[in-house]
């Protein structure tokens, strides 16, 4: 039992997911006590991509809500088979036999109602960027992952039968309800730190030099600590790194970094600041 | 589990909720079922399978480190150091009459070369406003209200008529008018209603443009918006109740009864700290929080910027107005202000009314 988180890293590994003691360890709760799990931190730091690797990892499915301003209950629960409704009541025009369209046939499940009538191994449900959706949702959801039951009117009260893994994720760009919060497990991840982010890189990146990932790592770990408007993400690094290797790039020499810049800041005043740092020779430190 | 541990996990607990974690029975219950699975061989273990039940923001993390070293660590749990949330609770704003006496103290009004002698500069437009375009400021106040009042949402209500067929409630009814879909159902757009908290600067360098946007805001308050008010210089005050339903010179007349001299230093941080740890829940993703001030500010301006910062993301906009926009060749210098500037979302001039017609685009967009 208690080689179990270990064991979990190991896993999460071999899926190819550089996880940290604190990644396992709160998947490892999530898993034992079955309770939702938030996960915050910045963009691109792999947030999503945990519950993908959850969903690897047990073995299960994965379903995916992803939040926006104003969506409801038709888009994230069910919404009726409408065309498929208006040609039942048709063909029973013209004799076929009766059928009550307001059966389970004709129900579309969205994600919500998919994680929790998904019959056999429970699925891991990921509620993506929560923060992006409205309150009234949020409260909704609230419900929904108290008691993992839905009612739908014309059929009935469904249940889950075996509670789903729940993964949320938030770039904070609002406060989440302390509601919702009490109810979750937390995992807060930060920007990796230099060799943990250069494992990633080696990990998702394979064809890129020891040298070069080396290089890309130190520069973007310095582009943190410099106060830019759009702070590169760990997706950023890989997205770099697998530019750079398709230029066939060795390592970072200024022309590279000029051309590719791009690939890691996406902002034009971040952009013209880091140029204008590189022209003057201020970056990257410690390179010819 | 030893009913020592227990003991221990429960006591940590009490000590996490007496330094403002919203930790409850059920969290405590938690965490006893994570150090059964999670083992309790090792410490780095445990710390971080607490830390992921008993915690929700990594701002309680510090706290949470700090105490889970004295409760896991020594036996002797020691002396509880103060706690920082706590303090910044207790740190309300203070009473209005205590607000004189504080001015008095040292906390004298920092001279900022200029500023008063803009504002002899311009007193004669004010007074020109006070007199003849006070309808203007009010039809203004009263336009933006309404905009704000009728905003659509992203949201569908049903409705008798509107853009879209209700097609689940259309086929509900369906089947008894004879299968034909001859009894449509729409929906429409819900409103939303957006809020507007604003925090007006009234330290002595604003006096006149206070005024004015107090003001302002009180013609805002009376129409339909929702609009919580707030004044600041050295401490904070709500003076939502204040400008409602009266009558704006015997609202003014009460705020200075209550705050003889609005002066004093500008602790613009401080005030704004309090403001998110007292009213904070007044924000949330529909609000438009606006901030009057000349960011004159003679406070620390590493909390002024944490403090934006916060605010900024649990609002909707956060929109600061600054008088001194308006004069032509102002750079906004005060270390305030340059601590401000990056959390903003609308930076705008309030010194005419024409900059405040302009407001109705930062309040409604």
């Amino acid at each position: 039992m208690i080689d179990e988180i270990p064991r979990l890293l190991q896993r999460l590994d071999e899926e190819a997911y550089v996880a940290d003691p604190a990644i396992a360890t709160s998947l490892h709760l999530a898993i034992q006590l079955r309770k939702p799990l938030l996960v915050e931190g910045h963009a691109g730091v792999g947030k999503t991509e945990i519950a993908k690797v959850l969903a690897r990892v047990l073995g299960t499915d994965l379903i995916r809500l992803q939040c926006y301003e104003g969506l409801d209950t038709s888009t994230a629960l069910y919404e009726w088979n409408y065309p498929r409704q208006l040609l039942q009541i048709r063909r029973q025009e013209s004799g076929a036999a009766e059928t009550d369209i307001f059966g389970e046939g004709f129900l579309l499940k969205r994600p919500l109602l998919q994680a929790i009538a998904h019959g056999g191994r429970a699925p891991v449900l990921l509620v993506d960027e929560i923060d992006r959706s409205d309150e009234e949702f949020e409260a909704f959801l609230l419900e929904v992952l108290s008691d993992f039951q839905v009612t739908v009117p014309e059929i009935g009260t469904i249940r889950a039968t075996e509670r789903p893994h729940v993964i949320l994720t938030s770039n904070r760009s609002r406060e989440l309800s302390d509601a919702l919060r009490r109810r979750c497990l937390y995992l807060w991840i930060d920007y990796p730190p230099f060799e943990k982010e250069l494992s990633i890189v080696r990990r998702k990146v394979p064809g890129a030099s020891d040298e070069l990932a080396a290089q890309i790592v130190a520069l973007v770990q310095q582009l943190r600590r410099a106060r830019l408007s759009k702070v590169p993400g760990v997706s950023e690094t890989l997205d770099w790194a697998a530019a750079l290797v398709t230029l066939h790039s060795a390592h970072l020499s200024r022309d590279v970094i000029e051309a590719t810049l791009g690939c890691v800041l996406k902002d034009e005043g971040d952009l013209r600041k880091v140029r204008g740092e590189i022209e003057a020779g201020r970056l990257p430190l410690g390179a010819a | 589990m030893s009913a020592d541990l227990v003991a221990r996990l429960v006591s940590f607990c009490r000590a996490l909720r007496a330094r403002g974690l919203p930790v409850t029975t059920s969290h405590a219950v938690d965490a006893a079922r994570a150090l059964r699975c999670a083992g309790i061989g090792d410490r780095r273990l445990v710390h971080l399978s607490l830390r992921c039940v008993l915690t929700s923001r990594p701002e309680e993390f510090p706290v949470f480190d700090e105490l889970f070293e004295t409760a896991f660590l020594r036996c002797d749990p020691g002396p509880r150091p103060a706690g920082e949330i706590r303090r910044v609770a207790r740190e309300g704003a203070p009473a209005l009459t205590s607000w004189s006496a504080q001015a008095d103290g040292d906390e004298e009004p920092e001279q900022v070369p200029g500023a008063s002698d803009r504002a002899a500069r311009e007193k004669k437009d004010l007074a020109a406003l006070e007199a003849d375009d006070i309808d203007e400021l009010d039809r203004i106040a009263a336009r933006i209200a309404r905009r704000l009042a009728a905003r659509p949402s992203r949201r569908w209500k049903p409705g008798r008529k509107g853009a879209r067929v209700d097609l689940r409630r259309t086929m509900r009814r369906a089947p008894a008018n004879g299968a034909e879909l001859l009894d449509l159902r729409f929906r429409v757009r819900k409103t939303r209603k957006t809020r507007i908290v604003a925090l007006c600067d009234v330290s002595g360098s604003m006096d006149l443009y206070s005024r004015l946007l107090l003001r302002f805001l009180h013609a805002l308050q009376g129409s339909a918006a929702r609009v919580e008010s707030f004044v600041f210089s050295t401490g904070l005050v709500r003076v939502t109740p204040l400008l409602r339903g009266r009558e704006y010179a015997a609202a003014l007349r009460e705020l200075s009864a209550g705050a003889h001299g609005f002066s004093g230093g500008t602790r613009i941080g401080e005030c704004l700290s309090s403001f998110n740890a007292q009213w904070g829940r007044l924000v949330d993703a529909r609000t438009v929080v606006v901030i009057l001030s000349d960011g004159w500010d003679t406070g620390e301006p590493s909390l002024l910027s944490a403090e934006m910062e916060a605010l900024k993301m649990r609002s909707r906009r956060l929109v600061w107005l600054n008088p001194l926009l308006g004069s032509p060749g102002y750079q906004p210098l005060a270390l305030g202000m340059q601590a401000a500037l990056p959390h903003l979302s609308v930076f705008a001039p309030a010194h005419d009314l024409e900059s405040l017609r302009a407001l109705e685009r930062h309040l409604v967009a």
